[in-house]
């Protein structure tokens, strides 16, 4: 293994090393932990020194491009193109949503969400569900009596949200809700039941639902 | 009400590339990245472009973060600032090429020059230090240069610049909290 990076760990934080120099600093910790340790020290001072300057808001537009950006290609995740199991869904699903009353409640930007997240559509239609709103948020959760699936509607939803599980005074992350128009739907299949369900936006809670079983 | 997921959960979500965490980071340090950014680069258009690029590289890479190379905040600000100096090297570089007189002024918001509370703290801090520590550690940090640069222009061993600026670093961040 070549040298241990020893000072150059505060160089390369500071972004001080010579152009040619980064690579090797990079690869050594990544395979050496001690080094790897020394980074990590080197690059929390150098973002203290960062957060002691004057912090200034990003423009929105930045959060919009941000949070456009794809997924890395990798075989593991849903890379399942979405739009060839919804196009086979949305037909079927069409049918069975039309005589639920649930249908008529949905506004035209619902429509949007719906065939984004066919599935669930699907099944609050075709099961026996609840519904609880949320306190604090222009927003509801469909579920089932016995905790198979939920599904968290928020209205109004500029930007993503998170949607956490509350129980034993911890926040359990179970995924974002991506705004379709102006709603954002995340859509929860389940094995369990979930007493307390939380918004988040900016790492604070800013709804919150009580269900019950 | 309930604490917020803390950073540890965050970076352990976002090392495995959940994509929520990708958000959520960003929700979390947006500011202290583009304030960084901002810093180096002295203007909103370069720091957003760079800000994106920056953490949209890391994200698309499979293995560019892992819970060995410690706080998640502190990777991402690294990253995002070494991201700017490269375009501010880059750009200087060009500027050079088209011969200072021809390049256009550098445009520096409003912003930057009501630049002093927050920037005392770090002064402040800075001026606690011995001088052969401080200066090398200010050219790197404000001027961004290099150690050999530095070296140059204070005339001192390269060996000897690089512990005075790693010693000089590990006090600054003990002295500001630096420990997450
Ligand atoms: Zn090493």
């Amino acid at each position: 293994m070549s040298a241990h990076i020893g000072d150059d760990a505060a160089l390369y934080a500071l972004g001080a090393l010579e152009p040619h120099e980064i690579a090797a600093v990079e690869a050594h910790a990544s395979a050496c932990a001690a080094c790897s340790r020394l980074l990590a020290q080197a690059e929390a001072d150098v973002a203290a020194m960062a957060a002691a300057q004057r912090q200034l808001t990003p423009p929105p537009e930045l959060a919009e491009r941000i949070f456009a950006t794809p997924d890395a290609p990798t075989p593991l995740r849903r890379s399942v193109s979405r739009a060839s199991w919804i196009g086979a869904l949305a037909a079927a699903i069409a049918l069975a949503l039309v005589p639920t009353a649930y249908f008529y409640e949905q506004s035209v930007a619902m429509h949007d969400a719906m065939l984004a997240d066919a599935n669930a559509m699907a099944r609050v239609a075709s099961s026996p569900h609840r519904r609880v709103a949320f306190t604090g948020q222009n927003a509801s959760v469909m579920y089932a009596p016995d905790g198979s699936w939920y599904v968290v509607v928020i209205r109004g939803a500029k930007h993503p949200m998170h949607v956490t599980w509350a129980h034993d005074g911890e926040q359990t992350m179970l995924g974002t809700a991506v705004p379709h128009g102006d709603v954002a739907m995340l859509y929860l299949p389940k094995s369990h039941r979930m007493d307390q369900l939380a918004i988040m936006s900016g790492g604070r809670v800013v709804g919150q639902a009580q269900l019950v079983f | 009400m309930q604490a917020p997921l803390d950073d540890e959960a965050l970076a352990t979500a976002f090392a495995s590339k959940e994509r929520w965490a990708f958000e959520e980071a960003y929700t979390r340090f947006g500011t202290l990245l583009y304030s960084t950014a901002y810093h180096v680069l002295g203007n909103a258009e370069d720091a957003q472009d760079c800000v994106h690029d920056a953490i949209a590289r890391v994200w698309r890479s499979p293995d560019a973060y892992n819970r060995a190379r410690g706080a998640l905040r502190s990777f991402l600000t690294v990253c995002v600032r070494n991201e700017a100096i490269t375009r501010l090297r880059a750009k200087a570089r060009r500027t050079r090429l088209h011969e200072r007189v021809a390049a256009e002024p550098q445009e520096h918001d409003e912003i930057a020059i009501v630049d002093v509370v927050e920037h005392d703290r770090l002064r402040a801090a800075l001026n606690r230090l011995p001088i052969e520590q401080r200066q090398p550690l200010e050219l790197a940090y404000f001027e961004q240069k290099t150690h050999v640069e530095i070296a140059a222009h204070l005339d001192v061993p390269l060996g000897t610049i690089k512990s005075r600026i790693a010693l000089g670093l590990r006090k600054l961040g003990t002295a500001l909290g630096g420990a997450r």
